[in-house]
């Protein structure tokens, strides 16, 4: 099956510019750069997807295999990347997703000219002087949230919209897919994003990198954030005013503006 | 004043403070800005020590992440969030189980000025949601291995034959399904029984069905009835029990010593045989309905085939050639050419490459029997 149509591939903007490439974290769908990807489409072409499991992604191309590390991620990046035949990406990567960028870029240096990591974390569980933030007891409470949740909202995605009177085209399309993921996936995922340990992989990358870390970050906090930016060979830091784990929500102008600045877009 | 007067004379701050609910009104970075005495008595934090602390921060680790990564995202994005589960940690450690709902309320520019949220106790609620997840997962563990043992046996095996069975369950998540495979000698090692069949419906019942289908066909099988007749007691035995309905099955007697092949199926994908140094073909004749479907008018259709020394038969369930994006001829063609292009193999490795090459979405049991007659 073609990546494209796995991972619910989506292309707008410019279609002579330089690619840009969204990927989406633990828990939503690409609708999660609604706010940040428009500032982009004059100059750039837009790439956005769903990983495979999440929003409108083919969930019957799940291998439980081939998605047991975030490597099954990046191949599915990767794959996109080559059958769009992308070159000089900017690939900006949320949470989880930073280090889907990391390895992507690894594999296939030549297709990445920038990365932009935004609340990154290499390792959530913490080990031995290493501060990730959270115990593997945590994330075995975060698999039972799950389940909790799953049966609440089995028959009740329909959330009232409220508050939206600006974007009323919100409203369908989030009632579909946003956060709807298939509840088996989702637990994998969650495995696989918390208990993964990615912090030998970013020596190895070559492409210049940005990390932008929030304020207040319960998923990755300030620390983990200089640790990612102080082992990548080529990187940036940028503190953020925003608070929480998602400024491209939360704080979308100031997300724009330190992308912007950083691949000159 | 009357009692009725009483009530309505009540106070929008006692409504507030004593609701039957927990109420808390939250900047928009989550700085809890208000609560009522409900959420301090349920939660045993007292205002002075809430006020000015992040909403996130009364809740367990975990909690906090799915806060994050769903609650927040969800409310960013749809202006409100309903019945997220979440626990809240009171003042001794212990946990609150709590229904969470949120609004975020605009400015009259429209800009989100701050959050509304209610809080409900949901402690015996989500005790009950465990037990049903706890039964559910206890139903499909009971259904696999029911599955497994219903499907145990030891293939036969001669200096003439070699039966390979690959069966792959439906992957993690499904419930099971009734497919079944089986094979045995019929009487003095000269003649096997090969059956593929596939039960209506999934889970434990399904599993059940099967296992009381594959014993009959077993027995009606050691009476010495030919494939066609087989199949039309196997009917009568549908019917007058009332199980399996709608089930489809494949049976085929092979001759091992002659290579001369019996076979007839109901309502079942056809038997694939594949001859040394030919392209593989399907066994297209033999066919009647499904069992006790519709009323037949005669007994049900049996036919020959002649399997050649090195020569393979190969029964399976629809699983391999039915995709929801194509239609069942694609199917069925794809199978020949990854039959043909694995022939070479050995029999085990060309199930698990035709397999592979069939691309399957593990949504369903898949089966696959092969004999092979050896040259």
């Amino acid at each position: 099956m073609s990546a494209l149509a796995r991972n619910n591939v989506n292309v707008h903007g410019n279609p002579a510019g330089r690619p840009m490439v969204f990927a989406h974290g633990f828990g939503c769908d690409q609708n999660m750069w609604r706010y940040v990807w428009p500032a982009f489409e004059a100059d750039l072409r837009i790439v956005l997807f769903d990983h495979v499991g999440a929003g409108g992604s083919d969930i019957a191309a799940f291998q439980p295999d081939r998605y047991a590390s975030l490597r099954g991620y990046a191949d599915d990046v990767v794959e996109i990347a080559r059958e769009l035949d992308l070159r000089d990406i900017v690939f900006v990567g949320h949470s989880v997703s930073a280090m889907v960028g990391v390895l992507a870029a690894t594999a296939e240096p030549d297709r990445f000219g920038s990365l932009v990591l935004i609340g990154p974390s290499p390792r959530y569980i913490d080990d031995e002087d290493y501060v990730g933030g959270f115990t593997e007891e945590d994330i075995e409470g975060l698999l039972d949230s799950m389940d909790a949740n799953y049966l609440g909202w089995s028959s009740a995605m329909a959330p009232v919209i409220m508050g939206n009177a600006d974007r009323p085209e919100l409203g369908e399309e989030l009632t579909n897919s946003f956060c709807r993921s298939d509840p088996e996936i989702a637990r994998q995922f969650a495995r696989v994003t918390f208990l993964s340990d990615n912090r030998a992989d970013l020596a190895g990358v070559r492409t210049p990198a940005l990390v932008l870390q929030c304020s207040d970050d319960p998923i990755a906090p300030e620390a983990v954030g200089r640790y990612v930016a102080g082992r990548l060979p080529e990187s940036s830091f940028v503190q953020l005013e925003a608070t929480g784990h998602c400024p491209n929500l939360s704080a979308p102008q100031e997300t724009i503006a330190a992308i912007r600045a950083f691949v000159g877009a | 004043m009357t009692q009725d007067e009483e009530v309505l004379a009540e106070s929008a701050e006692d409504l507030f403070e004593d609701a039957p609910c927990g109420y808390l009104t939250c900047a928009v970075d989550g700085t809890i800005l208000r609560v009522n005495r409900t959420f301090e008595q349920w939660t045993g934090h007292d205002r002075a020590m809430l006020l000015g602390r992040r909403f996130r921060d009364l809740l367990a680790p975990a909690g906090r992440i799915y806060h994050e990564t769903h609650y927040v995202p969800l409310l960013e994005m749809q202006g409100a969030v309903r019945e997220i589960a979440l626990d809240i940690v009171r003042a001794d450690g212990t946990r609150l189980p709590a229904l969470i709902n949120s609004v975020r309320q605009p400015d009259d520019s429209g800009r989100p000025r701050v959050v509304r949220t209610t809080v409900f106790d949901a402690t015996d609620r989500r005790e009950y949601e465990r037990d049903l997840m706890r039964a559910r997962r206890r139903e499909q563990e009971i259904a696999e291995t029911l599955q497994r043992s219903l499907l145990s046996g030891i293939a036969p095996l001669s200096a003439d034959l070699c039966v390979e069975i690959l069966y792959r369950p439906a992957q993690a998540g499904h419930e099971v399904g009734g497919d079944w495979h089986d094979a045995f000698w019929l009487d003095d090692e000269r003649t096997a029984g090969l059956v593929v069949g596939d039960v209506v419906g999934r889970g434990l019942e399904a599993a059940a069905v099967m296992g009381q289908l594959r014993s009959a066909v077993r027995a009606l099988a050691s009476t010495g009835l030919e494939p066609g007749p087989l199949l039309d007691a196997l009917d009568r035995f549908v019917a007058r029990h009332r199980v399996g309905r709608m089930t489809t099955v494949a049976y085929a007697q092979l001759d091992v010593s002659t290579g001369e092949l019996l076979y007839a199926c109901a309502g079942h994908p056809p038997p694939v045989l594949l001859a040394p140094g030919r392209r593989p073909g399907f066994l297209w004749e033999g066919r009647s309905v499904p069992l006790d479907s519709v009323a037949l008018g005669g007994p049900r259709r049996q036919a020959t085939a002649q399997l050649a020394g090195g020569g393979t038969l190969m029964l399976y369930t629809d699983a391999l050639v039915e995709r929801r994006e194509q239609s069942l001829d694609v199917g069925f063609e794809h199978l020949l050419t990854a039959i043909d292009r694995h022939s070479g193999e050995d029999i085990a490795s060309m199930l698990t490459s035709v397999v592979r090459a069939m691309n399957d979405d593990h949504s369903d049991d898949l089966c696959l029997l092969a004999a092979h007659r050896r040259s």
